[in-house]
């Protein structure tokens, strides 16, 4: 058979993107062959969330602030934690198989294609709760938005700041769950101790905890670009220059969990020998 | 220039060391101890552009592991792989557009979407152009019948259908160099004879083949040369035809005698000839060397002495040296 394609060397971006896309939009048309689960699990982060409105709703009718932050700016807090959990299961819930395919030797045949691997395994899962969690976390981000009084001019930071929460947090969830090509597991420990400690811990103001955890949540884990600095930008509790912080962290986690899968790849053992 | 070349290849694992049952689990769990474990040990190997290689082996013996190295899945111990001048695993991406993988134990396909979907896929990942892709599904429904069951989703695919769909993604790119690890795995015969009639196809086209197969079958009417491997090394390296005429050096005639065969009688007549009973009391089973005897002089002497109701002749398979070569009963 003749063959006029032109074989490339490195992956051009724009190819990477036509490739990310097409798999996912592929997962979607396999999502719809099972209607039962998109519904209940769509349903289970709208409820999910629900439930932190409430317990915030129901904290703040019993005290009239948590150390200087107010109801509107802890919705705000809250909000932003949603979303980008919600983007992550949304755009990039493969990263959560990789321990997986690691122990079952689905990572092979990813490797013998012409695209990043980390592109394949990223966009080879969505997680339909992250509907709910997304549409539910903008809705505590608007009302909490309007509730502190931020106004229109400080919304293209907004809009700004759940881009690079969104590319943070699936960052750091690969880089940790990239831990698995070491430590042989299926379940993405390190990733879940990450929501974990953010679920308890960042959606509280970051100064009620100790020095100690505040600069491992920003510097070690930046998981304080995710949601704090930013709505601590937004509502005047940190000056505006902490916001060049958010796109070095964007960049910094982007790296590390690029380097760290191509590291893992370089370890990886496949299955069955 | 090889089109494939790999020098002292060598891949070790690192293996957990336990004892077995709950109590061995839990001393591992506090004091963990591994041993390593040479899966792949030292094999050189050279491949010519058309050349279509069997790789084969007991369980066990390297097989899938030297693909994994070849395809650059793994990356060797020691010892350096070469396709088309590359590192495989290093130029991962410029090596990918040039080879095509099949695991038959397992899938590429996407597995909750038509198998038209997948391919489409894969088309756009490898860049191939519509042309192509139309030219090369329209060939796979020659030879494959791939039409038949494009629309379906891959989980409803029977195994036949699902290794002719995962056919059909490794070679969606034309490689130039194909990899096919058990291709026929489980396979009914008809459709391992359609798949088979395809393998040769593409060698006729000039591709590049590696194949691991249990099915001796499949290496037979496949492939020109074998590699034995075994324990990961080279047993045996070379045409089949030469492993046939180096190790098959006797033949077989199976007599039917008019009476019931008298073993130890006929065998003090021959001593020349191995006699052994047959399944029937009339049926006698006599081994000659065959560079010591022709077929004619065996059937000239037997017949004139023993004037025999019927006989038949057996050729030693390819299958019985393999046997063999595994027992460790040949060596190279």
């Amino acid at each position: 058979m003749a063959d006029t394609q032109t074989p490339a060397i490195a992956v051009p971006v724009r190819h990477v993107f036509a490739i990310y896309w097409r798999t996912w939009f592929a997962q979607i048309r396999s999502i719809v062959e099972y209607p039962a689960d998109l519904w209940v699990m769509a349903s289970a982060g709208a409820v999910w969330n629900i439930l932190q409105f409430a317990f915030l709703a129901v904290l703040f009718a019993n005290v009239p602030d948590v150390a200087g932050w107010g109801y509107h700016e802890m919705l705000l807090l809250s909000g932003l934690l949603s979303v980008a959990g919600g983007c992550n299961a949304l755009f990039w819930d493969g990263a959560w198989s990789t321990g997986a395919m690691v122990i079952k030797g689905d990572i092979d045949y990813r490797i013998t294609r012409p695209a990043p691997v980390i592109i394949q395994v990223g966009s080879s899962h969505i997680g339909m709760q992250s509907i709910g969690e997304v549409v539910f976390g903008v809705a505590m981000m608007v009302y909490g938005w309007i509730g502190a009084g931020i106004g229109f001019a400080a919304i293209p930071i907004g809009v700004l700041a759940i881009a690079c929460a969104a590319v943070i947090q699936s960052a750091l969830v690969t880089a940790l769950c990239a831990v698995n090509f070491w430590i042989k597991g299926q379940a993405s420990i390190f990733a879940f101790l990450m929501i974990e400690l953010q679920g308890n811990a960042m959606k509280m103001p970051l100064g009620i905890f100790p020095i100690a955890v505040r600069l491992v949540a920003m510097f070690i884990v930046p998981v304080a670009f995710i949601n704090f600095v930013p709505v601590a930008v937004v509502t005047g509790h940190m000056s505006a220059w902490w916001l060049a912080g958010i796109p070095a962290a964007v960049v910094g986690s982007v790296l590390l969990a690029a380097g760290v899968y191509r590291l893992g790849l370089r370890a990886y053992d496949s299955a069955g020998h | 220039m090889p089109i494939l070349e790999a020098q002292a290849l060598t891949k070790t694992f690192r293996r957990p060391d336990k004892d077995s049952g709950f109590k061995g689990a839990v001393r591992h769990l506090m004091q963990r101890k591994y041993k390593n474990y040479t899966a792949v040990d030292g094999i050189d190997l050279s491949i010519e552009a058309g050349e279509s290689v069997a790789y084969v082996g007991p369980n066990g013996a390297g097989k899938s592991t030297t693909v994994k190295l070849l395809t650059g899945i793994l990356r060797p111990s020691e010892g350096t792989v070469r396709v088309m001048g590359r590192d495989p695993h290093v130029e991962r991406i410029a090596n990918a557009h040039d080879i095509g993988v099949l695991f038959g134990q397992r899938t590429q396909l996407w597995w909750d979407l038509p198998v038209e979907e997948s391919l489409k896929l894969l088309k756009h990942m490898y860049g191939v152009s519509d042309a192509d892709y139309k030219r090369r599904i329209e060939r796979f429904d020659e030879l494959l019948d791939l039409n038949e069951f494009m629309p379906a989703l891959a989980r409803t695919l029977s195994l036949g259908q699902r290794m002719r769909a995962d056919l059909a993604c490794a070679l969606i790119h034309d490689p130039k160099m194909v990899y096919l690890d058990e291709p026929t795995i489980g396979l009914d015969i008809s459709v391992k004879d359609r798949l088979r009639a395809f393998l040769r196809e593409l060698v006729n086209d000039g591709t590049t083949l590696l194949l691991t197969s249990h099915d001796l079958a499949d290496i037979e009417e496949v492939c020109e040369r074998i590699v034995v491997i075994d324990k990961g090394a080279v047993a045996y390296d070379g045409s089949i035809e030469r492993l046939k005429a180096h190790y098959i050096t006797t033949k077989a005639v199976n007599l039917y005698l008019e009476g019931a065969a008298n073993v130890p009688e006929l065998a003090e007549k021959f001593p020349d000839y191995e006699w052994t009973a047959g399944e029937a009391p009339s049926e006698v089973v006599v081994t000659y060397e065959s560079n010591r005897f022709t077929t004619a002089e065996v059937l000239g002497s037997l017949t004139a002495q023993l004037s025999p109701r019927d006989l038949s002749l057996s050729e030693p398979s390819i299958e019985d040296v393999i046997r063999r070569l595994y027992a460790g009963e040949l060596t190279k």
